[in-house]
């Protein structure tokens, strides 16, 4: 479906950007933490504007039990494995961040309405492998590797859960941790052997919200880590100090010979760059640093949260979002040493500066994101994490989470809100819920790796 | 067995009677009572409740915070009742839960039990 060859995705970068326009979406939109005693569940978006229910959720996949909180997901398999006729781009992935279950969704079957295949219950895999707070989701092949932020009692670094293409568990995928102090999202290139991991915090810190006092008692990351991928082990980390203060999103260039990589650094609201010089050594360096803003009633300062980035898949710009201002950027990498702003939109967020979007009430600051393969359109939502909304944004339980669609220029840079599309989960039937990360059936800009 | 009274304060006080030994997520809700709940160990405050008389055993919990200790939060997936007890349940009872962070500093003595330091004086 999504291929011109045999397997699931496409021959390189260059031709996934040349596929058909996404007509659906999925993103996931919670109930745990808000209130309301309903599932989370996979939403399916209408994406098609030739569609009659264009920019609507068109229909609703709900967990078996409540607490979950789903958060980010993952395809069983990717252009990875686009040689192997035997498998496909059918089933997403769905870890519940707080019961550590991992839901198996079909879409293939029906990609408007896909349906639970399998759920690997949460205590099975604290039982098996020690692990509990699951993150993000990747495949290698048909292999499939999670990461997990916590042993089974919440405590920092845990490790990654290896599943093989049926879902069983296998076991722990790497060899060590070695000093890692953390875990959080991890990207691999592999014809150049190297994994990059970052840190967010302990299950145990993090689900409860965000004191901020415990960044200084060195609760939160401030690392990063590279990693020997074929003997699954971390050989080097780099300290980032006050400039990488939780560094999350970790994203390399779509480009399987590029060694270029990036980070975002949320409380920081930094983008750390990394790369392989003539010698074959990591390096690093922040080229990107968002300033702190005076919010007209606080005393302190306001740092931007730079929670997700993003990169398109002609390995051109870079998309940043800043969850407590409320802006989401795009910057030119085509020199990834000197990042140029090439545009800039305000939708939520605590400035102020554009409370209401589409003639909806934005509860929220631009959060998660999605592009389309050609790079013309940004989905964006608006929540984080149900405990870390509520701390921020609190009006979030009555208002709901929304999605808003931003159109791109990929050719010569610019960004502008589109004035048709927008989902106010606010509206859902069960009351307001609220979206985070989403995907697209045919591929997308994070789902895809190359061998 | 020794069981204690459960009083359910924003719930027109309705009353149920629970095990001493076994946490009151799961008392309350074999009984019927709706409760969020996340983690289910005592790691996430998504089951989070207010205590307002009657005393609870919750060392199992690593959440709260020594403020939201003080305020009377407990962690109902790992609670268990040393007494009849009052309780004020779900997102009502959040009030004092959820605070910005930048606007409302922890003092020291407020921090999670393993990196508080006493209060002085």
């Amino acid at each position: 479906m999504d291929g011109q060859c045999c397997g699931p995705g496409f021959k390189s970068p260059q031709e996934a950007i040349k596929a058909p326009r996404e007509k659906l979406l999925y993103t996931i939109a919670i109930y745990t933490g808000t209130g309301i005693q309903k599932p989370d569940y996979l939403a399916t978006v209408d994406v098609d504007p030739d569609s009659s229910t264009y920019s609507q959720v068109i229909h609703r996949l709900e967990m078996p039990g409540i607490g979950d909180e789903l958060h980010h997901m993952g395809w069983n398999a990717c252009s990875s494995c686009h040689d192997d006729g035997s498998m496909s781009r059918k089933y997403l992935i769905l870890p519940g961040v707080r019961s550590n279950n991992l839901h198996i969704v079909d879409t293939a079957t029906d990609p408007r309405a896909p349906r639970l295949h399998k759920v690997i219950d949460g205590a099975e895999i604290k039982a098996k492998a020690d692990l509990s707070g699951p993150h993000t989701v990747h495949c290698l092949g048909s292999e499939i590797i999670i990461s997990f932020l916590g042993n089974a009692k919440g405590e920092a670094p845990g490790g990654y859960l290896h599943l093989d293409k049926e879902f069983n568990i296998v076991g722990r995928w790497e060899t060590s941790m070695g000093d890692i102090k953390f875990g959080y999202d991890f990207w691999y290139q592999p014809r150049h052997n190297v994994m990059v991991s970052s840190e967010w915090a302990a299950p145990n810190t993090f689900m409860p919200g965000f004191d901020l006092e415990e960044v200084g008692h060195l609760k939160y990351g401030r690392e990063l880590h590279f990693w020997d991928f074929e003997k699954r082990e971390p050989v080097e980390s780099f300290y980032l100090g006050e400039d990488g203060l939780l560094p999350l999103e970790v994203k390399f260039h779509h480009d399987p010979d590029s060694t270029h990589g990036f980070c975002g650094a949320a409380l920081s609201t930094n983008v750390i760059h990394w790369w392989q010089d003539d010698a074959n050594k990591w390096r690093w360096e922040k080229i990107i640093d968002v300033e702190n803003e005076m919010h007209p009633e606080w005393p302190i300062p306001l740092p931007g949260v730079m929670s997700a980035i993003l990169i398109s898949m002609d390995d051109k710009y870079l998309y940043l979002n800043n969850w407590l201002h409320g802006d989401m950027r795009q910057y030119d990498i085509t020199d990834p040493h000197n990042p140029k702003l090439t545009g800039q939109v305000f939708m939520g967020g605590l400035l102020g500066k554009a409370p209401i979007v589409n003639g909806v009430e934005v509860a929220g600051g631009p959060q998660m994101f999605q592009l389309s393969l050609d790079g013309r359109r940004l989905y964006v939502t608006t929540s984080l994490f149900s405990t870390w909304d509520n701390q921020f944004y609190p009006e979030i339980r009555e208002k709901g989470g929304v999605m808003v669609m931003i159109d791109c220029d990929p050719e010569n840079g610019g960004m502008k809100i589109n004035e048709d599309f927008i989902v106010d989960f606010g509206k859902e039937p069960n009351g307001p819920s609220r979206c985070h990360e989403s995907r697209y059936p045919g591929g997308d800009c994070t789902s895809d790796i190359w061998l | 067995m020794t069981m204690y009274t459960v009083t359910i304060a924003n719930r027109d006080g309705a009353q149920y009677c629970v095990d001493a030994r076994r946490p009151l997520l799961e008392t309350l809700r074999e009984q019927g009572v709706d409760l969020p709940f996340g983690c289910k160990y005592g790691g996430c405050i998504t089951c989070a409740a207010k205590l307002k008389t009657g005393a609870i055993d919750q060392r199992r919990q690593v959440a709260l915070n020594n403020r939201q200790i003080a305020n009377g939060y407990v962690i109902l997936c790992v609670a268990r009742p040393t007494s009849d007890i009052t309780l004020e349940i779900g997102v009502e009872s959040h009030d004092k839960l959820y605070r910005n962070p930048f606007l409302d500093p922890l003092k020291p003595h407020e921090l999670k039990a393993d990196i508080a330091t006493p209060k002085e004086g």
